[in-house]
């Protein structure tokens, strides 16, 4: 999928990605600071596809992406309150590994540049949906179903990185 | 030959898993497997009748479990009698319902998180090489939890004499058909 509708969706196509902001979002929108976090993985995410942009080689971003993702269901498995100097790193480390790990399928610098800027807005008005959505989910019930969808996020994450570790990928750039 | 390797690679009971990648291939994987199916939908019934905080924290317990069996199971490191572990869960699991078993809470967490290290271990050990790793894994562990949900749906009947009548009998129903698995019924 090519142009900029295409990556504005290009976060939510890739299952790794779509986890880790449905994951990293459900986390900061049940915690306080908010719009820091948000800001947060806003910055984690340009200097990210900045580092694509100015020629980074291949990394280990997927693999620290999706660490995190486990370490963000765990949280909210844990349903534990964190203060913002521990949502906000977490969110620049998310933001960074998800713009590391998205670089563009196309040759051309404009068709790039087209992809990296998409692929950013995509995934911060994405995250910003969930962590609204998240924030919404206050009722006992609800914050018992988001403990349990973390719990499903952290589990789908840490068999990925098994899996990465047996088949030798794992931090394997 | 080749179909007998083949046959020679599935496991002994139900886990016959899907063989299609990504989520809708992870999604089928547990429903394909009665015996899977059976346990969890009796980890969902007991959750339910055991009520706050058990109904809840079984299904959070469950999948973080069954993770460190799936990993297990992805490394390689066998666990002896996995099929048989999973056979079993669903008569001890349906038996406590049946029973209107009420342990206290750390015993039914110590419990049920046992036996998920078995279940984790089987789809650990069934992962499709090809697939889309992260969406197949998404998709079981979310079938997984649609299956306790719906026990603590079907539990839910328990507030009424007649419901939870009919919930234990759910229960007994299950640890008959562990007990079936364990004859390599299923």
């Amino acid at each position: 999928m090519i142009g900029f509708i295409g990556a504005l969706l290009h976060p939510l196509a890739l299952p790794a990605h779509a986890l880790a902001l449905l994951g990293v979002g459900l986390f900061i929108g049940q915690q306080r600071g908010r719009l820091v976090a948000l800001a947060a993985f806003a910055a984690g995410l340009a200097a990210g596809l900045s580092a694509i942009a100015l020629g980074a080689g291949p990394t280990a971003a997927a693999d620290v992406l999706l660490a995190l993702t486990a370490l963000t269901g765990l949280l909210l498995a844990l349903a534990r309150s964190m203060p913002t100097l521990v949502t906000a790193p977490l969110a620049v480390g998310v933001g960074i590994a998800l713009g590391l790990d998205s670089p563009p399928e196309v040759t051309s610098v404009a068709a790039a540049t087209v992809m990296l800027v998409g692929t950013g807005l995509g995934a911060c008005l994405a995250l910003a949906i969930v962590v609204a959505v998240s924030g919404y989910l206050t009722a006992g019930w609800q914050r018992i179903g988001v403990r349990i969808v973390g719990s499903w996020i952290a589990a789908s994450a840490l068999l990925v990185l098994a899996l990465r570790f047996a088949r030798g990928q794992l931090f394997d750039s | 030959m080749a179909a007998s390797s083949l046959f020679a690679c599935l496991p002994a009971f139900a886990h016959t898993g899907s063989g299609s990648g990504g989520f809708a291939g992870g999604f089928a994987h547990p429903l394909f497997g009665p015996d899977h199916v059976a346990a969890m939908v009796a980890v969902g019934l007991w959750g339910a009748l055991l009520a706050a905080p058990a109904i809840w924290l079984l299904p959070i317990v469950f999948p973080l479990v069954m993770a460190i069996g799936g990993i297990i199971g992805i490394l390689g490191i066998p666990i002896p009698g996995v099929e048989i572990g999973i056979a079993v869960s669903a008569i001890v699991l349906g038996a406590m319902v049946a029973a209107g078993a009420r342990p206290p809470l750390w015993i039914a967490a110590v419990l049920v998180g046992a036996f998920a290290i078995f279940h984790g271990h089987a789809h650990g050990t069934e992962l499709p090489p090809g697939a889309d790793a992260v969406a197949f894994s998404v998709g079981f562990v979310v079938a997984t939890g649609m299956l306790h949900l719906a026990g603590i749906a079907f539990g839910q009947l328990a507030r009424w004499p007649a419901g939870r009548i009919a919930v234990r009998a759910a229960g007994g129903a299950i640890a008959l058909a562990g007990v079936a698995f364990l004859r390599g019924v299923g």
